[in-house]
C-alpha cells in the first residue's frame, strides 16, 4: 500500500508547486509585463512535478510484484518450495493475496511461513519506488519553479508536456494492435513448439484432450482446425449472411428509397436497437428459444441427426444480430449514390425499383460489398452466440441442423476452467486467437480500403 | 410527330409491359417493407419473449410459515443476535432443519423441503430485526424454495403441485415483489440469487474502463485531427485504430489474459482488469466518434480564433472540443453500452467464477451482470431461466437508457454547420 | 436536394452566335474534346437563326400546355401561377436570374417534382391534350415521352452501351441485340457523339470528358424516342467548346423534337430558341418570340435583366 501513498504524495507536490508556480508568476506580474498568464506557470510547475514521477511509478508498479516475487523465492522459506512450477505459482500468489489481506488463510501450509516474506519485500520495494517517485516529484518542481521568469515561456512549456500527452494518448492505439500480435504470436509459437503449423492449419481432426499421463491410451490430442473454422465459416459466413443480407440490404433499401421520412425515422432507432442488444442476449434467446425449435423443425421434415445445437439456430439469430449492421452500412453506400444519378433515371421513364437496381445499386455495389465483408469479420469473431448455442464437437459437416463448433467456441472452452498456463491445450486458444485475429485483419483492411475508396469517389 | 410516331407507346403488348413492370414495381417495394417489418418483429418477438420469460423473476411467492422458536434447537441467545456478529451467528444457527422440521408438521412430509436459502435468509434477517422471536412461536412470511415458487407460477408436477394447492387453499401463499433480486448477490439456490454484486462489478469494470477510454481516446483524436501530419506513421495509426473497432472482442480478452495476468501479475476476476481489457476495446470507438465529431467544427472557428492570437493548443482545447463535445459524448456513450454489455473478453479474464459478495473495491474478484446471465443460463435448475431472463431486462434496460441518452445528446446539443 | 453550380464558372462571354461556331471549329482540333469531329461542319446556324421561324399560326395546339402552375416546397412558394405553351419543332427557352423558378417549372413537365417529397403542384399541365397530372396519366410513361436533360451531367456508372441501351431496356422499345445496338448507334449518331465513342463503347460512360458525357446523357434521353426534351441548364458545367457543341445538336434536334430549355445566359437563349420566357422571382413575366423578348420587351423587369441591370 505504501505505493499508494507515494501516489498521493506525488500530487501533493505537484498541487503544491503548482501553487508556488502561480504565486510566484502574480507577484512578478505587479511588477513587468508576463510572457505567459500566471496559470500557465502554475501548470508548468504542476506538470514537470507530477508527470515524470507519475510516469516512473506507472512503470515500477508492474516491476516491483516480480522483484518481490524474486525476493520471496530467494529467502530461506522461499527455497525450499516445491520445483513444480504450478505448485509453486499457486503457493506464492495464496501468500500474496494473504498479505494484501484478500484472503484470510492459505489451502498450502507453505504459504503460511511466506506471508511475513511477503509482507517484508513489499514493504521494501514500495519503500524504494515510492521514494524514488517523490524525488521525481521534488526535482521536476525545483527544476520547474527556478525557471519561473517574466519573459519564461510557461504556455509554451505547457503546450509542449500536453502535446507529448496528445502524442502518448495516441500511440496506445497503435501499442494495443502490436500488444495483440506480440502476445499472441509470442503464445502461438510456444504452442507450435509442441505442435507442428502444418497439423495445426491442415489437420482435420479437433479433439484437445490431452493425456494427463504419458502412458495413457488413445488421448494423445489432435489440434487440426479446419473443423473449427469450417463450422466458424458455415454458421458466420454462410447461414447468418443468407439472412442477414437480403433482410439487410432490403431494409436498408425500403427506409432509404420508399419509406415516408417519418416512418424512416422511426425505423431506424428500432433498427439500432436491435444492434444495441447485448450478444449474450442474443445467445440466451437462440439457446433457450430458437434451438429447440430449429431441432423439432428438423425431426419434423426428417432429419433424425437434428441437434439441439444446431449450426442452424446460432446461425439464424446471429444473422438477425447482423441486420442492423449491413442495414446500416448499406443505408450510408445508397444515401451515396448522387441523387443526379437518380434522377437520370427517373427521368427517363424507369421505375423506382428499376431505377434502385439496374442504377442504384450498382453504383453502390462497393459500399455495400466493403459492408459486408466488415459484417462477416463481425460474424466470425462473435462469441457468446456459439458458446451458447452452437456446440463443441467438431465435425465437417453442410447440414445445419447438426452440431458445429466454431473458433471462438473453442477458445473458451480452452480457457475456462481448469487452466494449466504451458499445457498445448491452454496455448492453442492463443494459435486460433491469433488465426482469428490474421483473418478478420485482413477483412477489415479489404473492407475498409474499399468502403474508403467508394466514398471518395462520390465525393 | 405526334404520339402517332411512336407506336411502341400504345396498344396491348405495351400495356402488358407496362403491367409487368409495376407488378416488379409492386413486388420489389413489398419485399423492401416485408424485410424492415421481419426485422421489427424479431426485436418485439425477442422482448417480448424476455419479458414474458423474465418479469415474474421479479416477483417471488412467501408461504405464512408457523415456527415454533421457543421449543426449537437453534441454541441461539437473543444477546449475541444484539452484538456486531449477529449475521454470523445466524448463519451458525441449524436455520435449515428447523424450517424444514416446521414446514413438514405444518403441511405434511412433502412439504419438508419447500424452503431454500431465501427463507433461511429472511429467517435470520427477522430473528436480528426482533431476538424476542426466539422465545415465542410465530407466523412468519417466508420466500418459498425454487421448485415451489416455480411450481405457483408456471405450474408444476405432482407432490409439489398439490403442495402448492394445499398452500393456496389454506391461504398461506402470496405474492410479493421480490426485492432481494435487487440487492443480493449470485447464490447455488436459485431462490435466493440477486443481481447487485454483478451490478457492483459492472459499475466497478465501467467506471476503469471509463476513466480510461474516455481521456485517451479523446486525446489521440485531437492529435490525429489537429496536430499529426500526414506521413506514413500517423497512416499507420489511423488504420490501426480503425481496425481495433472490427477486431472481434474475444481478442481483446486473450490480450488481457496475456498481458494483465500473465505478464503484469494483475490480479484474476477483478474489475481493474476487466476495465483495463473494456477500454483498449471501447478506445477505437471514441477516437472514431471524437474524430467526426472534430472535423464537423467548421475551419471558420479556428480561423476566428487564430485570428485573435490563439495558439494551436487554445484554440483546439478552448473551441474545437468545447463544439465537438456532444458528439464526442454521444460516441462515448455508445461505446459505454457496447462494453456494458460485453461478455466474451471478461470470461478470458476469468470474471466467470461464482462470487457470492458483491466486490468492495477495483481487485477483488467480481463478476458482471452480462457473464452473470452467461452464468445462468447455464444452470440447469428450472428456476435459473426466470431469474437470467429478470437479469437480461434489467440489462436491456440500462442499455436503453444509455442509448436513449446518446440518442438524446445527439438531438439536443449536435450542430449541423 | 439539388446541387447548386457555381454560376458563369465555364459561361461563354456574350459574343454573336456565328463567332462562337466558327471559335469551335477553329479550336476544335487542338482540345482532347474535339479529335473526332464529324467531318461535314454545322453551318446550318444563318438560315435556322432565332428570327426566320415564323410564328406558328394561332389555331394550332401546342405539344405542351401549361396553365396556371404553382409549386410550393412545404410552406414555400417557389412558382405562381406559370401559364405557357411549348410548341413542336420550337426551342422554347426559359431565362431569369438564378432561383426564379424556371428550373422547377421544367421539373413540373415531366413531374420529376414528384421525387421530392416536400413539392407540391397545382394547375394544370397537357401533353397532346392530356392531362398529365391526372390519375390516368402513367408517370412512368409520361418520362418516356417527355426526357430530360440535367445540369450536370449524370451517366450511370456504366459502360457508353449501356447508358444508351438502358431506356430502351427498360421500356422494351429493342427486342434483340441487334435492334438495340442499331438503337444506340442511332442516339449516339443523333448525339454527334458516335464517331467519338464508336471505339470505345465498352467503357464507362464516366471515363469521357465533360461534354462528351452531357451529349452522352442526350443520347440517352434520345434513345427512348421522346416527343418532348427537357433540358436544364444542359451547358452550365461545360468549358465554351464543348457548350457551342451542345448547341449546335440542340438545332439540329429541333427538328424532331420540341425541346425546352432552361438557361442563365441570354445569349445563349438568343442563339438557340425560337420562343423565350423570361422568369423572375418565380413569376413568369412575359413570354414570346425570342426575337421579340431581346429586341423589343413589353415588361420592364425584361428589358432590365436583359441589359444587365440585374440577373
Amino acid at each position: 500500500m505504501s505505493l499508494t501513498i507515494a501516489l498521493a504524495a506525488v500530487l501533493a507536490i505537484a498541487a503544491i508547486a503548482g501553487w508556488l508556480g502561480f504565486a510566484r508568476a502574480s507577484r512578478l506580474r505587479g511588477t513587468t509585463r508576463l510572457h505567459s498568464l500566471p496559470v500557465y506557470h502554475a501548470a508548468y510547475a504542476a506538470m514537470w512535478a507530477a508527470l515524470p514521477a507519475l510516469l516512473f511509478l506507472a512503470l515500477w508498479s508492474p516491476v516491483q510484484s516480480r522483484f518481490v516475487d524474486q525476493s520471496v523465492l530467494a529467502s530461506p522459506e522461499g527455497r525450499v518450495l516445491p520445483t513444480f512450477e504450478m505448485q509453486r505459482q499457486s503457493i506464492l500468489s495464496e501468500a500474496r493475496e494473504i498479505a494484501s489481506g484478500q484472503r484470510d488463510a492459505g489451502f498450502n501450509p507453505e504459504s503460511t511461513t511466506l506471508v511475513p516474506r511477503f509482507a517484508e519485500a513489499e514493504n521494501r520495494f514500495a519503500t524504494i519506488g515510492g521514494g524514488i517517485a517523490i524525488l521525481f516529484a521534488l526535482a521536476g518542481a525545483v527544476f520547474s519553479l527556478r525557471r519561473s521568469a517574466p519573459g519564461f515561456r510557461a504556455r509554451t512549456g505547457v503546450e509542449r508536456w500536453v502535446m507529448a500527452l496528445l502524442v502518448a494518448a495516441s500511440l496506445i492505439a497503435t501499442l494495443t494492435t502490436l500488444g495483440i500480435l506480440l502476445s499472441l504470436m509470442f503464445e502461438s509459437l510456444r504452442f507450435f513448439k509442441l505442435v507442428p503449423v502444418t497439423e495445426f492449419v491442415f489437420g482435420t481432426q479437433w479433439s484437445p484432450q490431452m493425456a494427463l499421463r504419458a502412458d495413457q491410451a488413445g488421448s494423445s490430442g489432435a489440434f487440426g482446425s479446419i473443423p473449427l473454422f469450417w463450422g466458424t465459416v458455415f454458421i458466420g459466413a454462410i447461414i447468418a449472411m443468407i439472412v442477414a443480407i437480403p433482410l439487410g440490404l432490403m431494409s436498408a433499401i425500403y427506409l432509404t428509397q420508399y419509406a415516408h421520412p417519418r416512418v424512416r425515422s422511426w425505423m431506424k432507432p428500432i433498427l439500432e436497437i436491435l444492434a444495441g442488444i447485448p450478444t449474450v442476449v442474443y445467445g440466451y434467446f437462440a439457446a433457450l428459444t430458437v434451438a429447440p425449435h430449429v431441432r423439432d423443425f428438423g425431426i419434423a421434415i426428417g432429419v433424425s441427426s437434428a441437434s439441439s445445437e444446431s449450426a442452424l439456430a446460432a446461425g439464424l439469430v446471429m444473422g438477425i444480430m447482423i441486420i442492423p449492421f449491413i442495414s446500416s452500412m448499406a443505408d450510408d453506400s445508397i444515401a451515396a449514390v448522387p441523387q443526379a444519378m437518380r434522377d437520370g433515371s427517373l427521368a427517363m421513364g424507369a421505375t423506382k425499383s428499376e431505377t434502385i437496381r439496374k442504377v442504384v445499386l450498382p453504383a453502390a455495389l462497393p459500399g455495400v460489398v466493403g459492408g459486408v465483408l466488415l459484417a462477416v469479420s463481425r460474424a466470425i469473431g462473435e462469441t457468446m452466440i456459439v458458446v451458447m448455442a452452437a456446440g463443441l464437437a467438431a465435425n465437417m459437416t453442410a447440414n445445419p441442423f447438426a452440431s458445429v463448433t466454431t473458433v471462438t467456441t473453442q477458445i473458451v472452452q480452452l480457457l475456462t476452467g481448469d487452466q494449466e498456463f504451458d499445457s498445448a491445450k491452454t496455448l492453442a486458444a492463443f494459435a486460433l486467437g491469433l488465426a482469428l485475429f490474421l483473418i478478420t485483419l485482413v477483412l477489415n483492411l479489404i473492407a475498409l480500403t474499399v468502403v474508403r475508396r467508394y466514398r471518395e469517389a462520390y465525393e | 410527330m405526334s404520339s402517332v410516331a411512336h407506336p411502341q407507346r400504345t396498344g396491348a403488348s405495351n400495356d402488358a409491359r407496362l403491367r409487368k413492370r409495376y407488378a416488379a414495381e409492386r413486388r420489389f417495394h413489398f419485399a423492401g417493407l416485408f424485410a424492415v417489418g421481419l426485422s421489427a418483429l424479431f426485436l418485439v418477438f425477442l422482448l417480448s419473449n424476455m419479458a414474458w420469460k423474465g418479469l415474474g423473476g421479479f416477483t417471488h411467492y412467501e408461504a405464512a410459515m408457523p415456527i415454533d422458536f421457543a421449543r426449537s434447537d437453534l441454541m441461539l441467545d437473543p444477546a449475541t443476535l444484539k452484538g456486531p456478529d449477529a449475521s454470523e451467528v445466524v448463519a451458525g444457527a441449524d436455520v435449515e432443519g428447523l424450517l424444514s422440521k416446521s414446514a413438514g408438521a405444518a403441511f405434511g412430509p412433502d412439504a419438508a423441503e419447500m424452503f431454500g436459502a431465501a427463507a433461511q435468509r429472511s429467517v435470520g434477517r427477522q430473528l436480528i430485526r426482533d431476538p424476542g422471536l426466539l422465545g415465542r412461536r410465530a407466523k412468519l412470511w417466508l420466500p418459498v424454495g425454487s421448485k415451489v415458487d416455480v411450481a405457483a407460477k408456471q405450474g408444476g408436477d405432482g407432490a409439489i403441485q398439490q403442495l402448492v394447492h394445499q398452500l393456496r387453499a389454506k391461504n398461506a401463499l402470496r405474492r410479493t415483489v421480490n426485492i432481494d433480486f435487487l440487492t443480493e448477490s449470485d447464490a447455488t439456490d436459485p431462490s435466493a440469487v440477486g443481481i447487485w454484486g454483478a451490478l457492483k462489478g459492472t459499475f466497478l469494470t465501467i467506471m476503469v474502463t471509463m476513466l480510461l477510454a474516455f481521456p485517451i481516446g479523446v486525446l489521440s483524436a485531437v492529435y490525429l485531427e489537429e496536430f499529426a501530419r500526414r506521413n506514413r506513421w500517423t497512416d499507420a495509426i489511423e488504420v490501426s485504430i480503425n481496425n481495433l473497432a472490427a477486431v472481434p472482442s474475444i481478442i481483446f480478452g486473450l490480450l488481457g489474459l496475456a498481458v494483465f495476468l500473465n505478464f503484469m501479475d494483475l490480479p484474476r476476476s477483478a474489475p481493474l482488469v476487466g476495465g483495463l481489457t473494456l477500454a483498449l476495446m471501447t478506445m477505437p470507438v471514441i477516437v472514431i466518434a471524437g474524430r467526426n465529431a472534430i472535423t464537423s467544427v467548421p475551419p471558420s472557428i479556428r480561423d476566428a480564433a487564430l485570428g485573435v492570437g490563439a495558439s494551436k493548443m487554445q484554440v483546439v482545447f478552448h473551441h474545437v472540443l468545447p463544439l465537438a463535445l456532444p458528439g464526442i459524448l454521444t460516441g462515448t456513450i455508445i461505446g459505454m453500452a457496447r462494453a456494458l454489455g460485453e461478455t466474451a473478453p471478461l470470461l478470458m479474464i476469468g470474471m466467470r467464477a461464482f462470487i457470492a459478495a458483491p466486490p468492495s473495491g477495483l481487485t477483488n474478484p467480481a463478476t458482471v451482470l452480462p457473464v452473470q446471465i452467461f452464468l445462468w443460463s447455464d444452470e440447469v435448475d428450472r428456476g435459473f431461466v426466470e431469474k437470467t431472463s429478470a437479469a437480461i431486462i434489467v440489462l436491456l434496460l440500462f442499455m436503453l437508457l444509455m442509448n436513449g441518452l446518446a440518442i438524446y445528446l445527439r438531438n439536443r446539443f449536435e450542430q449541423r454547420w | 436536394m439539388k446541387e447548386k453550380m457555381p454560376l458563369n464558372a465555364t459561361t461563354p462571354m456574350p459574343m454573336p452566335s456565328a463567332a462562337i461556331a466558327a471559335e469551335a471549329t477553329r479550336a476544335g482540333p487542338s482540345t482532347t474534346e474535339a479529335n473526332d469531329l464529324p467531318p461535314e461542319p454545322q453551318v446550318a446556324l444563318p438560315d435556322e437563326g432565332p428570327a426566320p421561324t415564323p410564328e406558328p399560326e394561332p389555331g394550332r395546339t401546342p405539344k405542351m400546355r401549361a396553365q396556371g402552375v404553382s409549386v410550393f416546397y412545404g410552406d414555400k412558394q417557389a412558382l405562381k401561377d406559370v401559364s405557357i405553351d411549348i410548341h413542336e419543332d420550337r426551342v422554347t427557352a426559359f431565362i431569369g436570374p438564378s432561383g426564379c423558378g424556371k428550373s422547377t417549372f421544367l421539373r413540373t413537365l415531366n413531374r420529376m417534382n414528384d421525387t421530392i417529397p416536400s413539392a407540391k403542384v397545382t394547375g394544370h399541365i397537357e401533353l397532346d391534350g392530356e392531362d398529365i397530372n391526372s390519375a390516368d396519366m402513367d408517370v412512368v410513361q409520361l418520362r418516356a415521352r417527355v426526357g430530360m436533360v440535367f445540369q450536370k451531367p449524370n451517366p450511370f456508372p456504366k459502360s457508353i452501351f449501356e447508358n444508351v441501351a438502358y431506356g430502351p431496356r427498360i421500356h422494351g422499345l429493342g427486342n434483340s441485340k441487334a435492334e438495340l445496338e442499331q438503337i444506340v448507334e442511332k442516339s449516339l449518331k443523333r448525339a454527334g457523339l458516335w464517331e467519338e465513342v464508336k471505339d470505345r463503347l465498352g467503357e464507362s460512360g464516366i471515363s469521357l470528358s465533360g461534354g462528351q458525357q452531357q451529349r452522352l446523357c442526350i443520347a440517352r434521353a434520345i434513345a427512348v424516342d421522346p416527343e418532348v426534351i427537357l433540358m436544364d441548364e444542359p451547358c452550365s458545367a461545360l468549358d465554351p467548346i464543348a457548350t457551342a457543341k451542345i448547341e449546335e445538336l440542340i438545332h439540329e434536334l429541333r427538328g424532331r423534337y420540341a425541346i425546352a430549355i432552361v438557361t442563365h445566359n441570354m445569349q445563349q437563349a438568343a442563339r438557340v430558341s425560337q420562343r423565350t420566357a423570361f422568369f423572375h422571382l418565380g413569376e413568369m413575366i412575359e413570354s414570346g418570340k425570342t426575337s421579340e423578348i431581346f429586341t423589343n420587351p413589353t415588361q420592364k423587369r425584361t428589358q432590365d435583366y436583359i441589359t444587365g441591370r440585374y440577373g
